[in-house]
């Protein structure tokens, strides 16, 4: 039992940044339709945008808090800028063009990301300072949580709930909800879509980012095709709560978190990816939409 | 049409004369591309004709690659006799894989089959049954013998891909002529206008996977001949994106766009080996300027002309 509940932490402080990744996939699919393949790619950069600020403030002799401070802010600030460029250059010309070609379009644009962070650092893994947050460890009832993990989940918290009431309770929000409901009539009623995109993509990358930093702080080691596997998890944690649903991709990334750290505990760990994506097969022949998704009906 | 016919035999002239002027290197390069191009082809079938949204198309090729590799070398089979095997197996597959998400619409169904892919790759890499050999994958795989012909040299190979490349190209150009390629068409125009012309949507689009998987295990077999190997990294999930890619960047549903797909997406990083650290951040941008300087594809293919019958004078 004592075990079940240690993997439950566990899974649930990497559920948490998967949750954070996957409201970036979930509010751009909401509004432009479209799977944005870049944004693993977006998290993976964070993290070595992250070390190398985290680098430099260590050099600068900054005491750890102001150190880590000012690897989330900069590279938070960064990162939505580079989200918001990247929908200028690779996804807007395309708004009009088939939708496939917007994903090939983001496909290449995770390419050159990918192999961007590999001409920038090198193919070499690189490696997060392990003491960036205190080693302190609380044992409760014989589950061990350390400071790390408090930390994320804590961070995860409170983002997630600004977002909440940001998206339901501000009118940059409204806008966002109707423009995911329907450009057009949004654009009727005096909504700029344009720049309810470059919020999203803002938003979206500045969760990203954070989910990014939180991978190098927990796993530590960073490598360039990372990017890949986190986004592929947080994409499929955005379905399984119901894509372009933003409590939906919470929950998701939740459950799926749980999910991953319990097959790797107690079925195996060679399947685990093979388990997951089963599970999200299913999870699709069941309910399409995913859990808190709507059931959309088609339009004749 | 006839001037369509005279770049075709063009088209395969220099490719039979193709192998005499250029370094064996090159040789494979060749045979690898009519092989991908028939993959791309066989994606097209359900992407681009039928619609349907396939980033997974590597599991067939792989699943044919590994038909070909397991019955060979473990059962001894000669390779001729695995191609209809593989065939049949991977179109089963094909069945069995997309009847229960083939009602899925558009992206959720490119999730379940990238869904698939994966579960087929990781089971390739734990040695499923004993059978798959691990992440090292199978060698020693023999070559087919035709009529007394042993296809075993670099030469040989590549006139077979060729050969292959040649039925495969005559297989779409009748599937588009027949009823089967009319149905494809007006399902993915639209689905609903397609029942309602009594087009039995859910068989038309199994039988789209069934064939697609089916030709894209045929280059899996002649693939695992050529490198006398299979391994998984060959079936990833980063290979189906190729395809994927190849079809959207040459032009869905034309037969001249998908070899230009083949060859941009697959020859031309050959070029640029030397600058193996470079090329794919250029690639990446290259797509994305592709996509945007010509969102059908660089070479679209033309819909809506009228059968000569209906336009002439009678």
């Amino acid at each position: 039992m004592e075990i079940f509940l240690q993997q439950i932490v566990n899974g649930l402080a990497i559920g948490s940044i998967y949750a954070l990744v996957a409201i970036g996939y979930t509010m751009v699919y909401g509004v432009m339709k479209l799977i944005n393949f870049a944004h693993g790619d977006l998290v993976a950069l964070a993290a070595y945008v992250g070390l190398t600020v985290l680098m430099q403030a260590f050099g600068m002799h900054l005491s750890n808090l102001w150190a880590v401070i000012l690897m989330f802010t900069v590279t938070a600030m960064f990162i939505s800028l580079f989200g918001i460029i990247l929908e200028r250059l690779a996804y807007r010309p395309l708004r009009k063009a088939p939708r496939l070609s917007a994903v090939v379009s983001a496909l290449g644009a995770s390419l050159a990301i990918e192999n961007g962070i590999m001409l920038i650092w090198g193919p070499n893994i690189k490696v997060f300072p392990s003491n960036i947050f205190p080693s302190t460890r609380w044992h409760i009832s014989g589950v061990v949580i350390n400071s790390t993990q408090i930390a994320i989940l804590l961070l995860s918290i409170i983002l997630m709930i600004a977002l909440y009431i940001f998206i339901n309770r501000t009118k940059i929000g409204t806008a966002i909800r109707a423009s995911a409901i329907d450009q057009d009539a949004a654009k009727l009623m005096g909504i700029n879509v344009n720049g309810i995109i470059i919020a999203i993509f803002a938003l979206g990358s500045f969760l990203g980012s954070i989910g990014g930093l939180f991978i190098g702080i927990y796993y530590r080691e960073l490598y360039f095709q990372m990017g890949w596997i986190y986004g592929l998890n947080a994409f499929i944690a955005a379905i399984i709560g119901g894509i372009g649903n933003i409590p939906g991709a919470m929950l998701g990334g939740m459950l799926l978190g749980i999910f991953n750290v319990l097959i790797a505990g107690y079925v195996s760990n060679t399947w685990s990816e093979a388990l997951t994506f089963a599970l999200l097969i299913i999870i699709l022949i069941i309910k399409p939409t995913g859990i808190l998704g709507e059931r959309v009906a088609e339009k004749v | 049409m006839r001037k369509n016919l005279v770049w075709y035999i063009l088209f395969f002239t220099i490719a039979v004369i193709y192998p005499h002027f250029v370094d064996p290197s090159w040789v494979d390069i060749g045979t690898t591309f009519a092989l991908y191009s028939v993959v791309a082809l066989s994606q097209d079938i359900v992407l681009g004709k039928a619609g349907m949204f396939d980033m997974g198309h590597a599991t067939f090729f792989g699943i044919g690659a590994y038909t070909a590799a397991i019955l060979n070398t473990v059962y001894n089979i000669p390779i001729i006799y695995t191609i209809p095997i593989a065939i049949a197996l991977s179109a089963l597959f094909g069945i069995i894989i997309s009847w229960p998400i083939i009602h899925l619409r558009g992206d959720y169904l490119l999730v379940a089959t990238i869904g698939f892919n994966i579960i087929f790759y990781q089971a390739l890499q734990n040695n499923l049954f004993g059978l798959t050999g691990g992440p090292n994958g199978i060698f020693g795989i023999g070559a087919p013998v035709i009529f007394g012909i042993n296809i075993s040299s670099q030469r040989a190979i590549y006139y077979f891909a060729w050969f292959i490349l040649l039925i495969t190209m005559l297989i779409i150009y009748n599937i588009d002529k027949s009823k089967l390629g009319r149905a494809f068409h007006y399902l993915r125009e639209s689905e609903i206008a397609a029942e309602s012309f009594g087009v039995n949507k859910r068989f038309y689009k199994v039988l789209a996977f069934a064939l697609g998987a089916g030709v894209a295990s045929l280059a899996g077999v002649i693939f695992a001949v050529q490198y006398a190997a299979v391994s998984p990294e060959t079936f990833n999930f980063t290979q189906s994106v190729l395809f994927f890619t190849i079809v959207i960047v040459g032009g869905p549903s034309s037969i001249p766009g998908i070899l230009l797909g083949t060859f941009v997406m697959f020859v031309v990083p050959q070029f640029f080996r030397e600058f193996a650290t470079a090329r794919y951040f250029v690639f990446g941008i290259a797509m994305i300027l592709t996509m945007i300087l010509r969102p059908q594809g660089i070479w679209p293919a033309k819909f809506g002309k009228l059968p000569k019958y209906l336009t002439k004078e009678s």
